[in-house]
């Protein structure tokens, strides 16, 4: 909020030698964060005021007029030249000589207009920076009374400086200048605070209207009163007011409006003014809307409420919701005659509530929601006539009130122990503690079995226990002085849990395989799901949505890893990269437990993607390229790394490749899949080559299973190869196995060295060569035993129907 | 006698002189025939010592073999130095470009948030927190009300919230780990839980997505000394250097006394009134922590009146971005890799 510091000072005497600047550093630190200071006239200088001593039109310029103003010094006049149509004899303004600066740093002179030498201008609302306090077309004329020859920007209050504070949503007192004042003052001990006392006018008169009173139905209007001012006239503000409240970043309206403004922005109590002659009857009652019960706002927006909403009503309609917004029946228009001024004090959680559900966040309900003091009703009211009057806008103030409240607000009583402050703060002076409340206006009230009790006034409700307390002597005296230590508390051994364990090793590996650490988006498209061709019995394509996405492309919680990383590599390709991306991303898949089931788990999952690029030439020929077994190596390492093993099996997601995807499983369990896309997927998502991905349950990686080392084999193994013919459809593993299960124990490793298929080969076959080492370990093999093992392989081979070649 | 000291003075001579002009091992073997050979020089002055008196020829045979040991020796040297030679010129056949790039993948690049959680987990588990992870997906129960943050709250403002249907929320923030790790647990408790949280806001500075690390601390007689304590040590260590820092009160309904942390600008130290990371203030806000308000002790079962203690959340990105010097908070997320490989150590 925006605060003006010539107004705080008007509450507040500060000591002589506190400035500015130490004061929003103070309250910056103790816990409203001041984020700027602004001078919004700053640039004005040398405007003072001037009058009108004689005006007339151009002689050779029919739309100009020329002035002759006095400065106050004596009979001298200066010539000004216009073209505002709004000026008279004997008018005050603001007036610009050469030499003298305006908006947009524009530093006036003198000018010629046909003839006629104009000696710097007089000024608009707009040149001098407010353009919102003109309240007519033309030069901002001044009150009458203003003597001229004065430094206008001192003068009408345009020299002050603009605090922007936010702040916090417990601090509903902040709201207010006089608030701040406190606060203020509780920070600096040798400052004073001024009091503002409103005496009563008129107090005798009586209304001019039979009102039948106020009837308060529903506890959560705390207190409501009603002020009455007659022969209402309604125009602009006094320009002073104009220009403290666009300070202060609120536009002025009318005297009516403004003076209700202005009493929120001094005391924090919104107020409302109803047209009394409109109100259906002449009698207020506050009570729980009916359900679907209608109301148009000032705004002219119709809101249908419930009956959590709290409404106020005349003769049985609506003319407001309580604490967020006016009716548009009971209005303030040119034509009102008497207005009713009402000051009073919602609950916060209902008004909160309302404000929320129908969307209006208006000044009154931001305060409401943060609470108002209760007892600034009656003060604010007085102070809201007292402007009507001073302002002579109502003829007639009246300073009987209709009031009623439901609950009599009461200052809290909340003791404070010194061992609870000596707990938290390693502090417990508790003389200079009650000081510190004390400026706060949180008075000792006595002592009490080790406790001193504080009443605590209504301003400030955030404080009910004894921490709050403890807050508030911990921040204004300065956290600062709080030495840092470390807490015994901290003896023992921490521990990484096993998922950020595993994490933490796999990311390496893969970091130091090449590939590129990315975290996406947790949500996703809808699209995904009709995208990767996921089909209605997959429980991928169910989705948890989000009720209030940012947009449809981020609405849905991810069943998969892979669009995310998807739309990483295509990222990458548009910002001009044609190398070989290979991207890898951990985090959590969102999965139901059933399409219906509201039930969810969260899944830890590892994925990697890779794409040749699109410029994959190289020196070395095909030696860097990327493909299926490639990938396989990237997942079989970190598998070995993890002393994990995995199987491949021929795949089958459904948006793999239908030749080239493989469904890896742990003990037999499906943990993941490896595929290259499917081809017509690269194709719509403008991939110009192969992409290949996996995705892996972490949870797979996540035993720690200590490496154990063997002795190197005692005895040399003997080396035999095999090469076979094999239907292509035979997969290379069943091979292994069938000679492993020939072989028997002597088989010590078989790898492959060779596959081969084309010239030669009869079709629907391929070559395969196999590399055997037998290995005993307690003897050396001796070339007949291993001619005796080999060639039961080799005859057992053809048995299975294998011709060896 | 005179001939034959003669004879060896022009072999040796001799001898020198073909040296020179030999440069292959061909011709090395040549040499060696025409001195050393049967027939060679030395080889024939060695028969003409028979002509010599008996007397004399101890001192002239001497003579001449030391001539031929020392040929013999320069041979076999000279030998050994063109077959090296030879080997060489065989080797420079084979000569590669040591200037062409690497054959293999090039290492990849770690993503900044993902660093910095994981120093941090370093840090903190050594000063012995205990690291716990909690669900994404949150009850609005943990995630607000057992934060002694009510429904229609105003402090509900303060985050942005993303409902699901049924009512759940993406958690706004780390804190729901305290009251779950509380009840799970119990008094005493150290833990720390980093993690994604969701705020429904986006713009250079706010991602909807960004990571926190909550801290728990709950035992007897617990300070705010004891925090300051604990976030001292985490960011000196994790920024490797002692920094300014400033405690502000602030306001968070599940703390009481709650403050913020703010450090020295990383990039001006407070110098730079024009500077676009800390605008100007020197101060750069960090971290949110208080004292953990009674009443979430009483929502994770916790006695108020025998425990207390301490929590903080601690966002992650601003921490990544402030150490590697980042700008957008929402490229983080994006996935780009010449981004991201533009941090990998050269
Ligand atoms: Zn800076």
């Amino acid at each position: 909020m925006l605060i003006s510091w010539n107004w705080l000072n008007e509450f507040l005497t500060l000591p002589s030698d506190v400035t500015l600047q130490e004061v929003a550093e103070k309250l910056t630190i103790t816990g409203c964060e001041v984020e700027s200071i602004e001078r919004p006239c700053d640039f004005l200088t040398g405007v003072i005021t001037a009058k009108i001593a004689r005006l007339d039109k151009h002689p050779a310029r029919e739309s100009l007029f020329v002035a002759e103003l006095d400065l106050g010094v004596g009979d001298s006049r200066v010539v000004c030249v216009t073209a505002a149509p709004n000026l008279n004899v004997g008018d005050i303004v603001p007036y610009a000589p050469p030499g003298a600066v305006i908006i947009h740093n524009l530093a006036l002179g003198s000018r010629e207009f046909d003839g006629i030498l104009s000696q710097g201008m007089m000024l608009s609302a707009e040149e001098i920076g407010l353009p919102d306090v003109a309240d007519e077309f033309g030069i901002l004329r001044l009150p009458e009374s203003t003597e001229p020859g004065l430094d206008f920007k001192s003068l009408f209050g345009l020299d002050d400086a603009i605090l922007e504070i936010s702040i916090t949503p417990n601090r509903g007192d902040l709201l207010s200048v006089l608030g701040l004042a406190r606060e203020i003052h509780a920070l600096f001990p040798n400052s004073e605070l001024k009091n503002i006392e409103i005496e009563d006018i008129h107090n005798s008169v009586a209304w001019p209207v039979n009102f039948k009173g106020i009837t308060l139905e529903h506890p959560d209007c705390l207190s409501f009163a009603l002020g009455l001012a007659s022969d209402i006239r309604i125009g602009p503000s006094p320009l002073k007011a104009r220009i403290l409240l666009s300070l202060m970043g609120m536009r002025p309206i009318s005297n009516i409006v403004d003076v209700s403004n202005l009493t929120m922005l001094l005391t924090g109590q919104p107020s409302h003014a109803y047209d009394l002659e409109l109100l259906p009857e002449k009698e207020i009652t506050v009570r729980l809307a009916m359900d679907k019960e209608k109301i148009i706002t000032l705004d002219g927006k119709t809101h249908s409420l419930t009956t959590e909403d709290l409404v106020i009503t005349s003769g049985g309609q609506p003319v407001g919701i309580a604490g967020v917004m006016g009716g548009e029946n009971t209005e303030i228009k040119d034509n009102t005659r008497i207005v009713a001024l009402e000051c009073a004090n919602f609950a916060s959680p209902r008004i909160s509530r309302t404000s929320r559900k129908l969307g209006i966040i208006s000044e009154a309900a931001y305060r409401y929601s943060r609470s108002v003091d209760p007892m600034k009703v009656i003060q604010s009211l007085k102070y809201a006539l007292k402007l009507f009057s001073d302002w002579g806008c109502a003829k007639v103030v009246y300073g009987h009130y209709e009031f009623s409240e439901s609950t009599r607000p009461g200052n809290l009583e909340v003791p404070l122990n010194s061992k609870t402050m000596k707990r938290i703060l390693l502090w417990d002076d508790m003389v200079e503690a009650g000081h510190i409340l004390s400026r706060l206006g949180i008075e000792k009230v006595r002592e009490e079995n080790g406790f001193w009790v504080f009443s605590v006034p209504t301003s400030r409700p955030d404080i009910t226990i004894e921490e709050d307390l403890v807050e508030e002597v911990g921040r204004i005296r300065g956290y600062e002085l709080v030495e840092p230590r470390i807490p015994d508390s901290l003896h023992e051994r921490g521990k990484l849990d096993p998922i950020s364990e595993t994490q933490g090793h796999m990311r390496n590996i893969f970091l130091s395989r090449g590939y590129t650490e990315v975290v996406t988006y947790s949500f996703i498209a809808p699209s995904f799901s009709k995208d990767y061709l996921l089909s209605k019995n997959d429980i991928r394509s169910y989705p948890v949505k989000l009720s209030n996405p940012l947009s449809l492309e981020l609405s849905c919680m991810r069943t998969m890893m892979l669009p995310g990383v998807i739309s990483a590599v295509q990222g990458t390709i548009r910002s001009g990269w044609r190398q070989a991306v290979r991207i890898f991303e951990m985090g959590r898949v969102f999965l139901r437990l059933e399409p219906g089931s509201n039930q969810l788990q969260e899944i830890e999952r590892l994925t990697g993607i890779v794409y040749g690029g699109s410029d994959q030439r190289s020196p070395y020929g095909k030696w860097e390229m990327e493909d299926f077994f490639s990938v396989k190596g990237d997942i079989v390492a970190i598998a070995q790394n993890r002393g994990v093993e995995l199987t491949f099996k021929q795949g089958s997601e459904p948006f793999g490749h239908a030749g080239q995807s493989a469904d890896i499983y742990s003990e037999e369990k499906k943990v993941g899949y490896l595929i290259r896309l499917k081809p017509g997927i690269e194709q719509n998502m403008d991939f110009g080559g192969p992409v290949y991905v996996f995705e892996l349950d972490l949870d797979t990686f996540m035993a720690t299973r200590l490496s154990t080392f063997k002795d190197i084999p005692a005895y040399p193994a003997v080396y035999r190869d095999i090469s076979l013919l094999s239907e292509k459809s035979r997969l290379a593993e069943e091979v292994i196995r069938e000679i492993r299960s020939i072989a028997g124990d002597l088989l010590w490793e078989i790898r492959i060295f060779d596959i081969y298929e084309g010239k030669n080969i009869p079709e629907g076959q391929r070559s395969l060569g196999f590399s055997l080492a037998y290995r005993s370990e307690d003897r050396t093999l001796t070339d007949i035993e291993v001619e005796k093992v080999h060639s039961k392989v080799r005859s057992g081979l053809e048995a299975l129907g294998y011709k060896l070649r | 006698m005179k001939d034959i000291l003669e004879n060896i003075q022009s072999i040796s001579e001799e001898f020198d002189l073909s040296l020179t002009n030999v440069s292959n091992t061909s011709e090395i073997m040549d040499l060696k025939v025409r001195f050393l050979g049967k027939k060679g020089k030395v080889t024939s002055l060695l028969r003409l010592l028979g002509s010599l008196p008996a007397e004399k020829r101890p001192a002239a045979g001497n003579a001449v073999n030391e001539l031929r040991n020392t040929i013999e020796s320069i041979i076999q040297e000279k030998t050994l130095a063109l077959k090296n030679d030879e080997l060489r010129q065989m080797e420079l056949q084979d000569l590669i470009d040591v200037t062409l790039p690497a054959k293999s993948r090039p290492s990849g690049g770690f993503h900044p948030v993902v660093e910095a959680t994981n120093d941090v987990l370093k840090i903190m588990t050594g000063l012995g927190f205990t690291v716990v992870l909690g669900p994404e997906i949150e009850e609005d129960y943990y995630n607000f009300e057992a934060l002694n943050i009510p429904p229609h709250h105003p402090a509900r403002d303060m985050q942005d919230t993303f409902y699901f249907d049924d009512g759940r929320v993406l958690r706004t923030h780390t804190s729901p780990v305290e009251v779950r790790s509380m009840l799970k647990y119990g008094a005493p408790i150290r833990i720390i839980c980093p993690g994604r949280v969701y705020r429904k806001d986006s713009d250079p500075t706010h991602s909807p997505m960004f990571h926190q690390l909550e801290g728990l601390l709950i035992d007897e007689d617990i300070s705010i000394a004891d925090l300051k304590g604990c976030l001292d040590v985490l960011l000196d260590s994790f920024f490797n250097k002692e920094l300014k820092k400033r405690y502000r009160a602030s306001y968070f309904p599940f703390t009481e006394p709650s403050l913020e942390l703010d450090i020295e600008c990383i990039a001006c130290s407070g110098s730079d009134p024009g500077c676009r990371i800390c605008r100007g203030s020197g101060w750069l806000e960090i971290c949110g922590l208080g004292m953990t308000h009674p009443n979430v002790l009483r929502s994770g079962n916790i006695d108020p009146e025998k425990y207390n203690g301490f929590a903080w959340g601690l966002g992650l990105d601003r921490l990544a971005m402030l150490k590697y010097g980042l700008n957008d908070l929402r490229t983080l997320f994006e996935g780009n890799v010449p981004y991201l490989l533009s941090g990998r150590e050269a």
